[in-house]
């Protein structure tokens, strides 16, 4: 058992003890925001945010700031992939769900335009990172952490940024319950009953580019998204109760992020790929509780 | 605001020279809708009926502050459209299909959306809205299946609980959006006894919006046609099927054709009235088009009785 070692050696501990700090706070806001993403179908921008962010990932490597720790570099760096992330999260969020009015071929269009703006960053990060290696910015990019997590990048630093940012979600959530509930529940009608609609989608988009750039070192590009919205997509497998799918949300969402950081431990296995395989597995069970007549 | 239902009093809606058009850089479309103009006297129970198309949900969306860049006003208690949602003044009833329904909350949670919305963000919901979202409840007799979650309740069921949603957020005004779709003969009977009776008993203003003659018959006291602007008559007594012809005779088969006897006669006036030129002229911009060609009813734009 690796982990034991890790945890009772006092070298060790230094190195493990960060990542899973760092990953309960994920999981804990990862928990409370998927249940609105699910909710309200916005999972496909979470695959919108994942490409632009690897445009963000790209300038950051070639302004030298790619394997940056410490609280300047990191910050800077955590920054410049936050703008991506959020400008592809206004996109994508406000022009999919663009006023009623406009036609069935401006939204294609409009889809269409958003693909090629996130295939664009995509394309243009992997060059910049290409060009970074290249330039000698960086010794070695790390394609397999960048893309699929590792916990190597995580530093005591880290986890007390992933906590900053828990805890300004939570407290934006707390304060937005009631209006943001509703807004996702019946938006034409909480508009109707002076719900700022358009502030909320705004709000939760923030939140969600937030989110995915502060699980990203941890799960990796890719899979980052996945942490916003499995735990939710589970839970739903689970209770109909609102209450319940949201303590159940947490629950899978911390439970995951153990077992995955756990795994990924001993077996030296991508960190995003063992949180994301563990939610899958509880998923699965869900899926096929609920389908094949166990509850 | 004493809940007096007099009929003379100030008007609660007061639309003047309605005009909004979807694509105002093209002046060749008919603005969806036209010059319409009409008060919604306090206490009573209106029906909007029109055609599928005829500006009935841009109407409402108007109403409801959804929509901006009409021109004439729309005064809601003398507010604008915007005021009125922040303060909460009209019930939106939506149709059944625009929520959320798998969302995992209880029918009591949903009720409560409304009303909880002024509420402070730091702290519970307070008693006396609490009481006041299951005195709704019970109004609209879903006490019985407050618990339930949203997504197991049947449309007539679902339409009570938004009904109570509407009435615990004390809204003055009751908006009904095709409230009888998808709602089984039994309960649509029962959805006019509730409405009978919130007007009776709570004084409430209630304006039903439906394409469906029988709805609007059974559940309001006076009715409103729109079909892009506005055709009215007193009673739904006095509606003659000469108006509803002109009213429906562009979807005249679609809407009548299980309306029975009135779609005989209806559709017979229209004939008489040598209307059906342009019949399939509309414009294919959207969910929203209208029918398009000009015609210069005597009750054109002016709806005042």
């Amino acid at each position: 058992m690796k982990t034991w070692q890790y945890l009772t050696d006092p070298v060790l501990r230094e190195i493990f003890v960060p990542p899973v700090l760092a990953g309960l706070a994920i999981a804990l806001f990862g928990g409370v925001l998927s249940a609105l993403v699910v909710m309200k179908r916005l999972a496909f921008i979470g695959q919108g945010i994942s490409h632009a962010a690897f445009g963000g990932i790209g300038v950051a490597y070639v302004l030298g700031l790619g394997a940056a720790t410490g609280a300047g570099g990191l910050s800077l760096q955590f920054v410049i992939v936050f703008a991506f992330c959020l400008l592809a999260a206004l996109q994508v969020g406000f022009l999919t769900h663009s006023e009623s009015g406009r036609g069935s071929t401006g939204k294609s269009q409009s889809d269409t335009a958003i693909g090629i703006v996130l295939v664009a960053s995509m394309a243009i990060g992997s060059l910049l990172l290409h060009i970074a290696e290249r330039n000698g910015r960086v010794a070695t990019v790390s394609w397999e952490s960048l893309l699929f997590g590792s916990l190597i990048n995580i530093d005591m630093t880290y986890a007390v940024v992933a906590w900053g940012v828990a805890a300004v979600i939570f407290a934006v959530l707390f304060v937005l319950r009631r209006p943001l509930v509703f807004w996702a529940f019946d938006e034409p009608a909480a508009a109707a009953f002076g719900v700022r609609v358009r502030v909320m989608r705004l709000v939760l988009l923030v939140l969600l580019a937030l989110a995915t750039v502060t699980a990203m070192k941890l799960a990796g590009v890719v899979l980052a998204t996945a942490m916003l919205v499995l735990p939710a997509a589970a839970a739903v497998q689970f209770s109909a109760s609102a209450a319940r799918v949201l303590g159940l949300s947490l629950v899978f969402a911390v439970a995951s992020v153990l077992i995955g950081v756990v795994l990924s431990f001993e077996f030296d296995w991508p960190t995003g790929a063992s949180i994301v395989l563990t939610l899958a597995a509880i998923f699965g069970v869900g899926w096929g509780r609920a389908r094949l007549g166990g509850g | 605001m004493s809940g007096d239902a007099s009929v003379n009093s100030e008007p609660i809606i007061r639309y003047r020279g309605v005009t909004f058009s979807y694509d105002r850089s093209d002046s060749t479309v008919a603005p969806a809708l036209d010059r319409v103009t009409l008060d919604i006297r306090r206490g009573e129970r209106l029906g909007i009926l029109g055609p599928n198309g005829g500006g009935k949900s841009t109407l409402l969306k108007l109403t409801l502050g959804l929509l901006t860049g009409y021109s004439g006003t729309i005064e809601i208690e003398g507010r604008d459209p915007h005021a009125a949602a922040s303060q909460r003044l009209i019930g939106y009833v939506p149709q059944r299909v625009e929520a959320e329904l798998a969302f995992p909350i209880s029918a009591r949670h949903a009720a409560s959306m409304a009303a909880t919305l002024g509420c402070s963000a730091f702290g519970g919901v307070p008693r006396e809205i609490r009481e006041r979202v299951e005195r709704a409840l019970e109004v609209v007799g879903a006490s019985g299946f407050a618990d339930k979650p949203v997504g197991r309740l049947s449309g007539g069921q679902l339409q009570r609980v938004m009904i109570a949603r509407a009435l615990a957020s004390n809204a003055k005004i009751l908006l009904l959006d095709e409230p009888t779709v998808g709602i089984d003969p039994a309960g649509q009977r029962q959805f006019a006894e509730l409405i009978a009776r919130l007007h009776d008993e709570l004084g409430l203003t209630t304006v039903v919006v439906s394409h469906d003659l029988r709805t609007v018959a059974a559940s309001c006291d006076r009715v409103a046609c729109l079909a892009r602007t506005l055709h009215y008559h007193d009673s739904p007594q006095g509606l003659t099927p000469a108006v509803l012809a002109e009213v429906f005779r562009h979807d005249a088969a679609a809407v009548f054709g299980d309306l029975h006897v009135d779609a005989h006669r209806a559709s017979e006036c229209g004939h008489d009235h040598g209307h059906e030129h342009g019949h399939e002229n509309g414009h294919d911009h959207g969910h929203t088009h209208n029918h398009s060609h000009r015609h210069d009813h005597p009750g054109g734009g002016g709806g005042k009785p």
